[in-house]
């Protein structure tokens, strides 16, 4: 995710193909890390749909569980993204998953899980709203803790949500009248993400809405590498529900947070079908794809060297590095048979 | 008079001449420190008194100091304080008094006042209360009850103490102070008669129980000044007993500010700081004179010199950090510069964040007005016109009247006017910049034409019909509080105009006279011709009456002007005013319906309701619902045509008109698309998206400079999506054949999103171009 606060510049003393940039506070979306830490490393997620209680919200949460399905499917593979809903989502089938889910996966593997659905805090205690017994913030703290290695993400877009992630961190949840709910302080095991600041926040979330969508727009590709990462995803998310409020000219009922770091890092989704793995089938093409992962490696380090030496010359570099980077895309797309269709989203929201 | 109720009207409607209506908070009514006028009978006490109010201040000075040292009570040693300008001491000291006699109401009243003196008026009053709940006949406490409520508004509150003090028992000195007052307020509501009849009750009630002259020869130059006839022999009769004396010339000046004459203010505040230099309200008017007439410096240094005598005042401090504000965030910008004659023409001074979205469409759009101004008012100004635009809407009230908390949106002191920048206003509030502009340009031309003798109503009016006849959104707007009154025949006759705006005599009458005055210029026109109402605006600079002018000018009496008027609003607005209640009923309905998702019904009863009233189109107006529903039924052609129906009727809703530029881009009419997006900028210029929309349809059109305008504002709202933006100036750059700025541009796109393709590509081709040319010079190697 890149901020781009404006430190110094001299944006307004070009010189001659020399052009200087500003320098820019950069959070970069490493290409490799678009997958787990390590080669052999695997991405797993798990969907929790809860109980709409009514069709509308029935029908909202499947369509929200349907576009992260497709979204998770562009990252890693069919038999690693697992669903829960309806009937099906039981807090014993939930427990159960991830008792086998912990067998399988490795230190180096990350888990990302959704939960989709309606919460309930008395006070004391935030449930999420299952078939069955409900799923208790502990069972959740339970589940987290056993996940095997760090950086997974659990995301919960229900109301009162907010104070799952009060029970989880053991931080008190922000006040109602905080100011800014996006700051960090989670532990370093998981990256959190709530649609509420807190538990009296207690209306039916538009916050998972604008989360599932956010998996499937160019909208929220803000740095533009056809990857969503967790912080786009959850920036696109809060400015449309801000933005839902202020033009209705509503009282904000829900104010999103995400807690912990490395969520720019983290990717949730891909807009295009990117080769996650060589084709094995079209050797030039494997190979045009390695070196232009391998341009884009450079590009990111030499953003990260970029204090180290002059802008000039780190214009030059980063100049001769995107030239490349283009030239492989150039190739790629004319060794490919043919282009991914972007996802689009629509929502039932009036244009005016 | 309502003076400090805040009043929040429809959004193009209020702005202007405010300080008419609210006197109480455009400059201060009290004195420092007032004359006793008899609640005591110390001799002791009022000795010194005579000292200090006939100017002999050294002697009064040590007279009090006496006191001091004597063994007089507690009271009296309050008020030797406060003589010597020790208001903690003299408010401990006060406390002392009313302890030591719980039942001594003298005492409580006093420092009831003290606490008038330091703006804590809640707790004035409350003493006052305590005062009458001792004495509950003391006219003295209903009079300073009477006098805190009048600081917030409570008309009826102030009439029931003020009849206590009419009673007739009240004492001379009292009865004094009462008639001051209502010399004051009839001086305020340009009532001159009453006041001059109340001044000379006032002088002889003085004379005959030799009270002081002092305010009343104030006063009386004051009302001499309003009616421009001379009156320095009244400051010099008021200066003869006692030539400290400020108030002398700052109570005139308090009269010109209100009357909008602020050149002539500031002269009467110089002259009080002159003869009265601890006068510390005289030089915080002074500096905020200073600051109406564009005069920063002279107003900061005045308004911290009010600041160091008197640290209680509120509008000092208020004023201090706007000033702060002024220097620190603000940014000035002349046009031309330099300029083409002996002064630029515009000054805007805009808050330093906002200056790469707002200047341009600013400039523009004053630049217009001036033009056109100029030229339909036959003026030529004699200064630059200086527009500040306040993105706080606090700080722009501060600056108009130096207290927040007013519902205003521009104020007009002459050649500089201020008004809330949009951002001023949350998403969804119907603030219309551009009107408000256009509204107080008006008023720059109508004030200077005239030497600020026009009258308020005048003024107003003008303004509001400019807004209708050649603003950015042409066409009447009357709102529905407006018809109302109309239908129950609320409009004032011509020569009383004026009175709506001064002295409203229920809640909505302000606005009403708004739209009065608009309809007014709107006959006058349709009538008589434009050139009438410029003819009988010249008449003011003659210091001729609006009755005088409109009978001289038009050749018919007021009355017969008033029925024909009448005629006219019948004729226009006669037969909807009757189906009102049918309109509000469909109205209501429409948006119910859309509520309830019952398309065909939301149609159905909009319909109905516009058929009524067809040029209702604010933001809640019946087309939105309409349309609305027409989109909910895939109906694109109905939508679009009702879209345009509301947007060619002056609608500005920024949404709806973000939707039917789009229908236009579909159906391929860009010049339509273009003119609906320009319109947008009048209403949010902080939407990013109307500047990309414009951007890319300027660029199809090969206007690239007017594209490039569009991305540098998008870039200057600091966008979301910034790797766009600057792809989106990089390209407007290319086109224009600027390399070195493309590549500035496309580089820093590139650098916050190395793998966006689009700009990738632009880099390849600009590369392959340069290649191609043969020119390898930094051509970066592979």
């Amino acid at each position: 995710m890149v901020a781009a606060a404006l430190v110094e510049g001299d944006l307004m003393k070009p010189r001659m193909r020399k052009p200087t940039l500003p320098n820019l506070y950069l959070g970069l979306s490493l290409a490799l890390a678009l997958l787990p830490a390590c080669a052999q490393a695997e991405l797993y997620i798990t969907i929790v749909q809860g109980l709409g209680g009514e069709t509308v919200y029935e029908d909202q949460f499947d369509e929200q569980r349907n576009k992260i399905e497709a979204a998770s499917r562009t990252l890693t593979a069919t038999d690693k993204v697992s669903s829960f809903s309806g009937e099906g989502a039981t807090r014993a089938a939930v427990l159960e998953h991830f008792r086998q889910l912990n067998s399988r996966m490795t230190a180096d593997d990350r888990a990302v899980i959704y939960l989709i659905g309606h919460g309930s805090y008395d006070g004391f205690d935030y449930k999420f709203n299952i078939s069955g017994p409900d799923l208790a913030a502990t069972d959740v703290k339970q589940i987290l803790d056993a996940l095997p290695g760090r950086n997974h993400l659990l995301l919960n877009t229900s109301s009162t949500s907010g104070a799952l992630i009060e029970a989880i961190t053991g931080e008190p949840a922000p006040r109602d009248d905080a100011a800014d709910t996006a700051a960090a302080g989670a532990p370093g095991k998981y990256l959190l993400i709530a649609a509420t600041r807190n538990g009296n926040e207690r209306n039916a979330t538009h916050f998972g809405q604008y989360f599932a969508e956010a998996l499937g727009s160019e909208a929220a590709d803000l740095n533009k590498n056809n990857n969503i990462s967790v912080q786009e995803a959850f920036d696109f998310a809060a400015r449309e529900v801000a933005t839902y409020f202020e033009e209705g000219g509503k009282l904000a009922t829900e104010h999103p947070q995400l807690r912990g770091e490395g969520a720019a890092q983290f990717s949730l989704a891909r807009l295009d079908e990117i080769e996650r793995e060589p084709t094995g089938t079209d050797p030039q093409l494997d190979e045009l794809q390695q070196q232009r992962l391998a341009v884009e490696t450079q590009i990111e380090e030499l953003q990260l060297r970029r204090n180290e030496m002059t802008n000039t010359a780190y214009i030059e570099q980063l100049q001769t590095l995107i030239l490349r980077s283009a030239e492989l895309s150039e190739r790629i797309d004319a060794e490919r048979a043919g282009s991914a269709e972007t996802p689009t989203s629509t929502n039932g929201n009036d244009r005016f | 008079m309502p003076a400090l109720r805040k009043v929040l009207y429809p959004a193009r409607l209020l702005g202007g001449l405010l300080c008419a209506t609210l006197a109480a908070t455009c400059a201060s009514t009290l004195q420092a420190r007032e004359q006793l006028y008899g609640i005591y009978d110390s001799v002791e006490l009022l000795n010194c008194e005579t000292g200090f109010w006939s100017g002999q201040l050294s002697t009064a000075d040590a007279c009090y100091r006496g006191l001091l040292a004597s063994t007089q009570p507690a009271a009296i040693k309050a008020e030797a304080l406060w003589a010597l300008g020790d208001i903690q001491a003299a408010n401990s000291m006060f406390q002392q008094a009313t302890t030591a006699a719980p039942a001594d109401a003298v005492a409580r009243i006093r420092w009831g006042e003290l606490f008038m003196q330091t703006y804590q008026y809640q707790e004035a009053f409350n003493l006052f209360e305590e005062a009458l709940a001792l004495e509950g006949d003391n006219a003295w406490a209903h009079l300073g009850a009477a006098r805190a409520l009048q600081q917030g508004g409570d008309s009826d509150a102030v009439a029931e103490h003020m009849a206590a003090v009419d009673s007739g028992l009240a004492p001379p000195g009292v009865q004094l102070r009462a008639l001051i007052m209502l010399v004051r307020t009839s001086l305020e509501q340009d009532q001159h008669e009453r006041a001059q009849e109340t001044l000379e009750e006032a002088f002889e009630l003085a004379r005959d129980n030799e009270l002081s002259l002092l305010e009343l020869h104030a006063l009386q130059a004051a009302q001499a000044f309003m009616r421009l006839q001379p009156h320095q022999d009244f400051i010099d009769a008021a200066l003869a007993l006692n030539p400290a004396y400020g108030d002398a010339y700052a109570i005139p000046g308090y009269f010109a500010s209100i009357t909008r004459r602020y050149r002539e203010a500031g002269e009467f505040y110089q002259k009080a700081v002159a003869v009265q230099p601890d006068h510390w309200e005289a030089h915080l008017e002074l500096g905020q004179n200073h600051l109406r007439l564009n005069q920063v410096t002279q107003a900061h240094d005045h308004v911290r010199t009010s600041y160091a005598g008197d640290a209680f005042n509120p509008k000092a401090v208020n004023l201090l950090r706007l000033l702060d504000t002024f220097i620190e965030d603000m940014e000035v910008l002349n046009y031309p510069d330099p300029p083409q004659g002996p002064f630029p023409t515009l000054e805007l001074r805009l808050d330093k964040d906002e200056t790469g979205v707002l200047q341009d469409y600013a400039r523009d759009l004053s630049e217009r007005s001036i033009a056109l101004y100029s030229e339909r008012y036959r003026f030529t100004p004699k200064a630059p016109i200086i527009v500040e635009i306040f993105p706080n809407h606090e700080d722009f009230v501060v600056r108009s009247i130096g207290m927040p908390g007013v519902g205003i949106l521009g104020v007009t002191f002459g050649y500089l006017f201020a008004m809330d920048s949009p951002s001023a206003h949350p998403q969804g509030e119907s603030y219309h910049w551009g009107t408000t502009l256009w509204h107080e340009m008006a008023h720059v031309f109508t004030l200077e034409a005239t030497d600020h003798l026009i009258p308020r109503w005048y003024s107003e009016g003008i303004s509001v019909f400019e807004e209708w006849r050649t603003g950015p959104i042409p066409g009447r707007k009357i709102p529905l509080n407006v018809l109302q009154a109309m239908a129950e025949d609320k409009f004032l006759p011509i020569a009383k105009l004026d009175d709506g705006f001064m002295r409203p005599s229920y809640e909505d009458q302000v606005i009403v006279s708004y739209m009065q005055a608009g309809l007014v210029f709107e006959f006058i026109d349709l009538e008589y011709g434009f050139d009438k109402i410029v003819d009988i605006l010249y008449q003011f600079r003659e210091g001729i009456s609006a009755v005088d002018a409109i009978e001289k000018s038009l050749g018919i009496s007021v009355d017969d002007f008033d029925k024909h008027f009448k005629q006219f609003i019948t004729i226009e607005y006669g037969e909807m005013l009757g189906q009102m209640p049918l309109w509000q009923q469909d109205h209501k309905a429409s948006f119910a319906a859309l509520e309830a998702e019952n398309w065909q019904e939301a149609i159905a009863a909009a319909e109905r309701a516009n058929f009524v009233y067809p040029d209702y189109v604010e933001v809640d107006s019946p087309y939105i619902a309409m349309a609305r529903a027409y989109a909910r039924l895939d109906d694109k052609d109905n939508e679009f045509k009702t879209l345009e129906t509301f947007w060619k009727k002056g609608g500005y809703a920024p949404r709806a008109l973000m939707a039917l530029a789009a229908d236009y881009r579909e159906r391929g009419d860009k010049e339509s698309a273009l003119q609906v997006l320009n319109d947008v900028i009048w209403a949010d210029p902080f939407m990013e998206e109307v500047h990309v929309e414009l951007g890319d349809l300027y660029l199809e059109q090969g206007a690239t400079a007017k594209a490039l305008r569009e991305y540098q504002v998008l870039l200057a709202l600091d966008p979301i999506d910034k790797a766009a933006a600057n792809l989106k100036l990089a390209t407007a750059y290319n086109t224009l054949g600027d390399h070195d700025k493309t590549m500035e541009y496309l580089m820093t796109a590139l650098d916050i999103a190395p793998q966006y393709r689009p700009a990738q590509m632009l880099l390849l081709e600009l590369n392959r171009a340069q290649g191609s040319a043969g020119d390898t010079e930094d051509t970066p190697a592979n």
